[in-house]
């Protein structure tokens, strides 16, 4: 074998290893991705069931079932996302549009991120400080809402950012020089075409929302209502929360771990079913912005 | 809507056949003056000879424009070539017909000359040919431009033998030399015209066929 | 008084100066085309015209530009007003991602004009204006995407027509298209310039003596030569002009 046929073996040799690395690694991933679903689902599943998803819980949580968590954790949802949605796009539309490089965007910029990496415990903490007691919302909805969109209002100012960095600039300017102004170019061109990425950022959110439970501890959680909230006002139960509780200090810690596997399958089920929602929103809008 | 170099090569093409036309008039011009009939004014001669020279101009700078501005190819690139050629060939004609309307005032008692020797036909073939090559250049007719080479050959012959009975004629008749003279260079005037047709027929030849011919070569070839 | 009158202009980007001293006056309904090698300034040039190069922070700006007689850059502007008025094509083709019909209303639309039957007369007129009706008439409610890039660029140019400013200035606008595209586009130019005084940058010599009717040679940051195209094509006066048309460098 001559010196070109050995370089070229070896070559192959080495791109094989490297290609068999990479493809172990992804593959890994995936399997355990399915391994933690298959897990809950194997858990859980003997759970689920009709009155699980619409009944009360019963006897000390060991029967009935976790409605008043599901409606709990979708009201924060909501309570969170009317928050920090509009003030998010918002706030990002006006760092990405308006403001002029240098550095007090650098500042801006830093500061957004660091409030990303403020841990959810502390957002907690803050949320019952300043909305709980300092503004006398008590433990509620709104002050667990409020919480919560704080705690998600980065994500969502950096995925909105970036949505609309990623609109070609020449679309603005073909804009600007047709005389439109600076707005009527942002909400009319710009963000049209960032929407369906927006979106992303929010399925992101949402997700984020329905599954942390540092913040709602302090804030909102309750652990056992057996009626549902009416107002913003009132406490409300939720699923993250819920799980732990049962899963921890419960009364009959046993008893209840199936309905704990049963809550956390519910918990993962409302995170896909935003996904696919919001997936589908995105596509929608897609085409939309294309036809319009 | 024709393009941009389309007008322009349309420009182009009316003014060839508007300095074809001139010329073709100062020939008839100077056929009348060296056949004695009434001739125009000198001024309006001078005049057309003046417009002559001005369109010859004009197509050297629509020609250089349309190089630098346009960039043709293929039938244009030819088209504008010829163009070129073409208006040198027929702004000489208009030059030697200039010159044979000033010769034919010195020619005196050229008549019997001109009757004795056959005068007549070859200058009125000279018309005939110079027609012809405006009416090749309006039609872009292939045939016509062996027609234009047969009269050339059929011109050159006659004004050759022409020239050699009136040098027989001044020899024995020494009043006669003179006017025989100028008559013999007022020939040789109608053969380059003639000439020059034939070259400008060259031209069309290039500008159907994009080959070079020389007209001796193709009646050789016949 | 000429349409569009530059004096003794200078810009900077930043430290940088990019335009040294530029004197320029345009007439009423010609094509003048801004050439050079690249860098040298005639794009920055050309977005002065309608103030794009207010988009970019840190630059600067001295001497004047007049339009119609006006200060561009004075108080009394206003900007969008003067982007009314003179009209921008791009170099890459940029149809926003809108129907074919709502592309060329959107000016219409940004700049009061709300009356349903003007907007649809004024789209049709301007689509037939730049020779793209028949293409397009019996799909302007798809999306402009599903256009070539050919027709795309001829649908800006209708965006940016319907309108109606009094010039189109035009920055490459061939460059990304293919031969017969570009062909279709320079007759557009020359027929567009009867009702619009144009102002054409193009990396393509070629493309300058075909379309204009004078041109200005760019080097570096300075005007070296500007006259009839048929001059410069012709008989340069300056032989830096001469190099560069007879491709010696740049």
């Amino acid at each position: 074998m001559n010196v070109e046929n050995r370089l070229a073996n070896k070559k192959r040799r080495s791109q094989k290893v490297a290609f068999g690395i990479f493809s172990f690694t992804s593959y890994s991933v995936v399997a355990l991705l399915f391994v933690i679903l298959a897990f809950i689902v194997v858990k859980g599943i003997g759970a689920i069931s009709w009155e699980f998803i619409s009944e009360m819980p019963k006897n000390g949580m060991t029967e009935g079932g976790i409605f008043p968590a599901i409606i709990g954790t979708l009201c924060l949802v909501l309570a969170s996302m009317i928050f920090a949605f509009p003030v998010g796009v918002l706030a990002a539309i006006y760092m990405n549009e308006y403001v002029k490089q240098g550095w007090p965007k650098k500042i801006i910029k830093q500061m957004t991120n660091n409030l990303a990496g403020v841990p959810s415990i502390v957002f907690g903490l803050f949320g019952m400080s300043l909305f709980v007691n300092k503004l006398g919302f008590g433990d509620s909805i709104l002050a667990g809402g409020l919480t919560l969109g704080l705690l998600v209002l980065p994500v969502i100012i950096r995925t909105t950012e970036e949505a609309l960095k990623a609109v070609d600039d020449t679309f603005r300017q073909a804009s600007l020089a047709l005389g439109a102004s600076k707005w009527e170019t942002t909400s009319k061109i710009v963000f049209p075409i960032a929407f369906p990425n927006i979106i992303t950022g929010m399925i992101l959110s949402i997700g984020r929302v329905s599954g942390e439970t540092a913040p709602i501890l302090f804030t909102v959680a309750a652990y056992f209502l057996p009626k549902l909230p009416t107002s913003i006002f009132d406490q409300a139960m939720a699923l993250p929360y819920h799980l732990y509780v049962i899963s921890t200090s419960g009364t009959n810690i046993e008893a209840s771990r199936s309905m704990a596997y049963g809550t956390a399958l519910i918990l993962i089920i409302i995170v896909l079913i935003s996904n696919l929602l919001a997936n589908a929103l995105r596509k929608y809008y897609g085409k939309k912005v294309k036809m319009n | 809507m024709a393009s941009h170099l389309e007008t322009e090569l349309g420009k182009l093409r009316g003014i060839i056949i508007k300095i074809g036309g001139l010329a073709e008039s100062q020939v008839a011009e100077a056929v009348k003056s060296v056949l004695s009939e009434p001739v125009s004014e000198g001024k309006e001669v001078k005049k057309t000879e003046n417009k002559i020279d001005k369109l010859d101009v004009k197509i050297d700078d629509i020609c250089q424009s349309v190089f630098a501005l346009q960039q043709p190819v293929a039938s244009d690139l030819r088209f504008i070539i010829s163009a070129m050629q073409m208006s040198k060939e027929i702004e000489r004609i208009g030059d030697l017909s200039m010159s044979i309307i000033k010769l034919s005032k010195s020619i005196k008692e050229k008549h019997e000359l001109i009757s004795k020797f056959n005068i007549t036909e070859i200058a009125r073939e000279v018309e005939f040919i110079t027609a012809k090559t405006n009416e090749c250049f309006q039609d872009m007719d292939e045939d016509m431009i062996q027609e234009i080479f047969a009269l050339n050959n059929s011109i050159r012959t006659k004004s050759t033998e022409a020239t050699q009975n009136i040098i027989g004629e001044m020899k024995s008749n020494s009043k006669t030399v003179v006017s025989g003279t100028n008559l013999i260079i007022a020939l040789k005037h109608f053969d380059r015209i003639a000439d020059h047709c034939t070259n400008i027929a060259e031209s069309i030849y290039f500008m159907i066929n994009a080959k070079t011919i020389k007209h001796e070569k193709m009646i050789d070839k016949k | 008084m000429h349409k569009i009158e530059s004096q003794n202009v200078n810009f900077y980007y930043g430290e940088n100066q990019a335009l040294h001293d530029i004197s320029l006056s345009m007439k009423e309904n010609t094509v003048t085309a801004l050439i050079g090698p690249s860098g040298c300034g005639k794009s920055t040039y050309l977005r002065l015209l309608n103030r794009m190069n207010d988009l970019i922070d840190d630059t600067k700006m001295t001497g004047s530009i007049h339009i119609d007689g006006t200060d561009i850059y004075g108080n009394s502007t206003n900007v969008d007003n003067l982007r009314k008025n003179v009209g921008m094509v791009f170099q890459k083709p940029n149809p926003f991602p809108k129907t074919i019909f709502e592309n060329v209303a959107y000016g219409l639309r940004v700049n009061g004009i709300t009356d349903k039957k003007e907007i649809e007369e004024r789209v049709v007129t301007t689509i037939e204006q730049v020779a793209l009706w028949d293409e397009v008439k019996d799909k302007l409610k798809k999306s402009a995407f599903e256009l070539s890039g050919g027709q795309q660029q001829r649908l800006c140019i209708a965006r940016a027509l319907a309108i109606k400013p009094s010039i189109l200035l035009m920055d490459e606008p061939t460059s990304a298209l293919d031969p017969i595209s570009t062909s279709k586009i320079e007759e557009l130019i020359y027929e567009l310039k009867n009702k619009y005084t144009i102002v054409i940058v193009t990396h393509n010599m070629q493309q300058a003596g075909r379309v204009s009717d004078n041109t200005a040679f760019f080097y570096m940051g300075n005007l070296i030569e500007y006259d009839k195209t048929k001059s410069i094509f012709t008989k340069p006066a300056k032989k830096q002009t001469e190099d560069y048309i007879t491709g010696r460098f740049g």
